[in-house]
C-alpha cells in the first residue's frame, strides 16, 4: 500500500510575516495607546541623542582637524576604538536578549529553525548599538570626503568599523545564556584593562595598531570582514543548536540565594515584608537591573562636582543630592506595585491590609535611601558644603520624596514581568506618562523648597527648607499614608485588571 | 457564611452573571459546575473583591466584601498559579502564607508534613523556586498554601485539572476530612463531574452567568448532571 502524501514542504516565513506578528503584538498589548504615544515620545529622545551624536561626528572631524592640522584625524580616534569596542560588548552583555517567549509560540508551526534563527538574528540588527557607528561615523566620513575629496581607504577603515560592530552584535548571543562563557568574557575585558593599566601592555593600542593598518593598507580590511562572517555563522549554528526547551529556551534553573534573611526577623512584620523584597530584588532579572540603575545614580555626583561652573550653583548641587539619596527609590519606588503584578490578586485575598502592605513599600525606600545617604560619604572629598546639601536632599527624600513615589505608584498599572530582561530603549512597558508628570514633583517641587529659603535666608535657609519638608513628612507620615491608601483602594480593580493582562 | 444579594456583572453592558440571591452556610462543600464561560471564574473573583460588582454585594460572615477588609483573615483561595509567588521557595512561600495568618513558622513546619502523601515527594525540600516547578506540582504547593493557618472559607478554581489521577483522589480526601476536622466551608469549581459530585454536597449549575440548577447531591445527582451537559 503505498503512503499517503503528506505536505512535507514548508512554507517560507517571510520577514512580512515576522513584521505583521509584531505589528499585532504591539497593538493588542494592554494599554497600546498610552505606548504609542511614549513611543513618539521617546522617538524625540532619541531623535534628540542622534542630534548630538551627529553633531559629535561631523564637529569631531572640525574639532580634530583644528587642533592636530598635521595628523590624519583616523589616526587619533583609533586608539579610542579598543575601549570603546571593550563598553560596547559589555553593554550588548547587559541589554540584549534571546526573545524566549516569541520563539517559543514559533517551535510548534511549519516554519523551518533556519528561518527562525535568521529571523532571530536579523531582528537584533534593529539594536540601537549598532546605528551608533552609523550615526557617529558615518557623518563624520562624509564630512572627511567633503573636505578632502573622495578617499577609497577611508571608507574601507569606516566599513571595517562596521563589521567590527556587527560581529560585536552576533557574538553577544554565544555568551548570553552561559555565564561561564560570560564570566570568562568578563575576565578577560578586565585582564586586558588590568595589563593596559599596570603592565602598559595596551592591547587597545595592538587594536589600534590594527586598524591604523586597515586604513593604510585596505587589504587588511579583510580581516574584519572575516570576523563578521565568522560571528555569524557561529551565532547562526548558536542559536539553532539552542531551540530546544531544554536548551537555549529553558529557564536557567538557579541555586536559591537569599534564604538565610533572619537578621530581618528583629523587626516583626515589617521586617517580614522587607526580606520579601529583598529576595524579590535579588531573585529577579528585572529588579536586578532596576538596582543596578540605582547604584549608577550614586555616582551622579561625580558629574557635577567635577566642574566648577556647577558648584557655584546651589541648585545643580541639590538636584545630584537628590540623585545620589534617592536613586533607588525612584527607579524602584516607581514600579510600585507593579514589582507584585504577578500575584496581585493573591495578595488581594490574603490577611494584608493595604495599610500595611504600602507602610512595606514606603519603609524599604526609605531604608534604601539611608543606605544611599551612606554610601554617599566619600563625597566629603568635595567639601562640606557638597555632604550637606547630600544629606539634606536625603532627608528631604526620606520623610517626603518617598510618599510622593509611593503614591506615584498608584496611577501606575502596567504590570511588570519579574524575570524577563528590559531592553534598553525598549522599556516602553513600564515607563508612562504618568510617572513622567510624577518626576515634576519628585525633582521641582524639592527645588523650590530649597530656593525659595535660598532666596531669602541664604544657602542654610535653603538646606533648612528641604530638611523641615523632610521631617514634615515624617510627621505626618500617618496622615498621608491615610490619603495614599484611599488613592489605592480606589484604583484597586483597575490596577487588578490590567496586571492580570498577560505582557509578553 | 456568604451572602450574594441581587449580585450582578456587566462587561459593557453585556451582562455575564446574575444572581439575585444564593447562600452558602458555614462547613458546607458547595460546588460550582458550568461550561466555559458560564461565570465561575467571574463568581469567584466576586467573592474574592477582585473584580467590582455592577450591581448588588457579596458579604462573607456578614462582612460586606466591597467595604471592608475584615473578611480576610479566616478566607483563603487558590484560583492559578498567579496565586503563588514565583521568586520564593515552597517553604517561605508557606512561612509567608504562615505569617499572614499568624501562625509560627515551626508549627507549619510541623504541620506540612502531613501533607506529604498529597505531595508524594515532590513537593518539600526541593531546592528550586516556584515558578521552575511543573503546572500540577505548583497547583499541588498552591492547594495545600490556601489551607495554612485553618481557614472558614477556602475557595478553589478547577482545583482537579492538571492533576495526576492519584493526586486527584488523594485531594479528594484532603477536602472531605479538613472540611469534617474544622468545618471548612468549600467553593470548588470542576469540570470533572464526577469529582465534584463525589465532594460536595450542594451542587450549583451555571449557564451564561444564571444559576439553572441548585441541587443538594444524591446519588442520581451525577446522571442528572451528564443529561443536562450532553444535550
Amino acid at each position: 500500500m503505498p503512503f499517503t502524501h503528506f505536505k512535507t514542504q514548508m512554507k517560507r516565513f517571510s520577514l512580512t510575516d515576522l513584521m505583521s506578528l509584531r505589528k499585532k503584538k504591539f497593538f493588542r498589548a494592554p494599554q497600546w495607546e498610552l505606548k504609542l504615544g511614549v513611543r513618539i515620545f521617546l522617538g524625540f529622545v532619541v531623535l534628540y541623542f542622534l542630534a548630538v551624536f551627529l553633531s559629535l561626528g561631523i564637529g569631531g572631524y572640525y574639532l580634530l582637524s583644528k587642533h592636530y592640522p598635521d595628523t590624519d584625524p583616523i589616526l587619533l580616534i583609533n586608539p579610542f576604538l579598543g575601549f570603546y569596542f571593550a563598553v560596547d560588548l559589555m553593554l550588548r552583555y547587559f541589554f540584549q536578549a534571546l526573545p524566549v517567549t516569541e520563539v517559543k509560540s514559533l517551535l510548534l508551526h511549519p516554519i523551518s529553525k533556519k528561518a527562525i534563527v535568521q529571523g532571530v538574528l536579523l531582528r537584533s540588527l534593529g539594536s540601537i548599538f549598532n546605528a551608533l557607528p552609523l550615526v557617529v561615523l558615518l557623518p563624520f566620513c562624509i564630512v572627511f570626503s567633503i573636505e578632502n575629496g573622495i578617499n577609497f581607504s577611508l571608507w574601507i577603515w569606516f566599513l571595517a568599523l562596521f563589521c567590527l560592530s556587527l560581529s560585536a552584535n552576533f557574538f553577544t548571543f554565544l555568551i548570553l545564556k552561559d555565564n561561564k562563557k560570560a564570566a570568562v568574557f568578563l575576565v578577560v575585558l578586565l585582564l586586558g584593562y588590568l595589563l593596559d593599566y599596570f603592565f602598559g601592555l595596551s592591547i587597545s593600542a595592538y587594536f589600534a595598531r590594527g586598524l591604523d593598518l586597515i586604513y593604510q593598507n585596505g587589504f587588511w580590511a579583510l580581516v574584519p570582514a572575516g570576523v563578521l562572517a565568522t560571528s555569524v555563522v557561529l551565532a547562526h549554528n548558536f542559536l539553532k543548536q539552542q531551540l530546544f526547551l531544554d536548551k537555549g529556551l529553558s529557564k536557567k534553573k538557579e541555586r536559591i540565594v537569599g534564604s538565610n534573611l533572619q537578621f530581618f526577623d528583629r523587626w516583626e512584620h515589617m521586617g517580614f515584608f522587607l526580606k520579601n523584597d529583598l529576595r524579590l530584588i535579588i531573585r529577579n532579572i528585572r529588579p536586578r537591573q532596576v538596582v543596578l540603575t540605582g547604584v549608577l545614580f550614586l555616582f551622579y555626583g561625580l558629574f557635577f562636582f567635577t566642574q566648577d561652573r556647577y558648584f557655584d550653583l546651589p541648585a545643580a548641587l541639590v538636584f545630584s543630592g537628590l540623585f545620589i539619596t534617592g536613586g533607588f527609590m525612584i527607579t524602584f519606588g516607581q514600579y510600585v506595585p507593579a514589582w507584585d503584578s504577578e500575584y496581585y490578586s493573591f495578595l488581594m485575598c490574603q490577611n494584608v491590609a493595604y495599610r500595611k502592605y504600602l507602610k512595606s513599600k514606603l519603609y524599604l525606600m526609605m531604608f534604601s535611601v539611608v543606605v544611599s545617604s551612606t554610601l554617599a560619604l566619600p563625597y566629603l572629598f568635595f567639601g562640606s558644603k557638597v555632604m550637606l546639601v547630600i544629606w539634606a536632599a536625603g532627608i528631604f527624600n526620606f520623610g517626603f520624596g518617598s510618599m510622593i513615589t509611593l503614591y506615584s505608584g498608584a496611577f501606575n498599572t502596567n504590570p511588570i514581568r519579574l524575570n524577563i530582561k528590559a531592553k534598553a530603549f525598549e522599556n516602553t512597558q513600564n515607563f508612562s506618562f504618568i510617572q513622567l508628570v510624577f518626576m515634576l514633583p519628585k525633582l521641582i517641587l524639592p527645588l523650590l523648597v530649597f530656593y525659595l529659603p535660598y532666596q531669602f535666608f541664604g544657602f542654610s535657609g535653603g538646606l533648612l527648607g528641604l530638611v523641615g519638608v523632610g521631617l514634615a513628612g515624617l510627621l505626618f507620615q500617618k496622615q498621608l499614608l491615610t490619603l495614599i491608601v484611599k488613592t489605592y483602594q480606589k484604583k484597586k480593580y483597575q490596577t487588578l485588571q490590567s496586571f492580570s493582562k498577560s505582557v509578553s | 457564611m456568604i451572602q450574594v444579594t441581587h449580585l450582578t456583572k456587566k462587561y459593557s453592558g453585556k451582562v455575564v452573571l446574575e444572581i439575585p440571591d444564593l447562600q452558602i452556610p458555614r462547613g458546607q462543600k458547595f460546588g460550582l459546575v458550568g461550561n466555559n464561560g458560564a461565570g465561575k471564574t467571574t463568581l469567584f473573583s466576586l467573592l474574592l473583591d477582585l473584580i467590582e460588582a455592577s450591581s448588588g454585594s457579596v458579604s462573607i460572615n456578614g462582612i460586606p466584601v466591597q467595604t471592608s477588609e475584615a473578611w480576610k483573615p479566616f478566607t483563603a483561595a487558590y484560583i492559578d498559579e498567579s496565586y503563588l509567588m514565583g521568586y520564593l521557595t515552597v517553604e517561605e512561600y508557606y512561612h509567608f502564607l504562615g505569617n499572614l495568618r499568624g501562625v509560627a513558622k515551626e508549627e507549619i513546619t510541623s504541620w506540612v508534613q502531613d501533607f506529604e502523601p498529597f505531595f508524594n515527594g515532590e513537593i518539600l525540600g526541593q531546592k528550586k523556586y516556584l515558578r521552575d516547578f511543573s503546572k500540577g506540582n505548583q497547583k499541588k504547593a498552591g492547594i495545600v498554601g490556601a489551607l495554612i493557618g485553618k481557614p472558614a472559607l477556602v475557595i478553589l478554581d478547577e482545583p482537579f485539572a492538571n492533576l495526576d489521577p492519584t493526586t486527584q483522589i488523594r485531594l479528594k480526601k484532603l477536602i472531605q476530612e479538613e472540611a469534617e476536622k474544622n468545618s471548612t466551608t468549600f467553593l470548588i469549581s470542576s469540570h470533572d463531574l464526577t469529582h465534584v459530585t463525589e465532594v460536595c454536597d450542594r451542587i450549583v449549575l451555571l449557564e451564561k452567568g444564571v444559576v439553572i440548577k441548585d441541587i443538594e447531591t444524591t446519588p442520581e445527582t451525577l446522571k442528572q448532571l451528564e443529561t443536562y451537559f450532553s444535550n
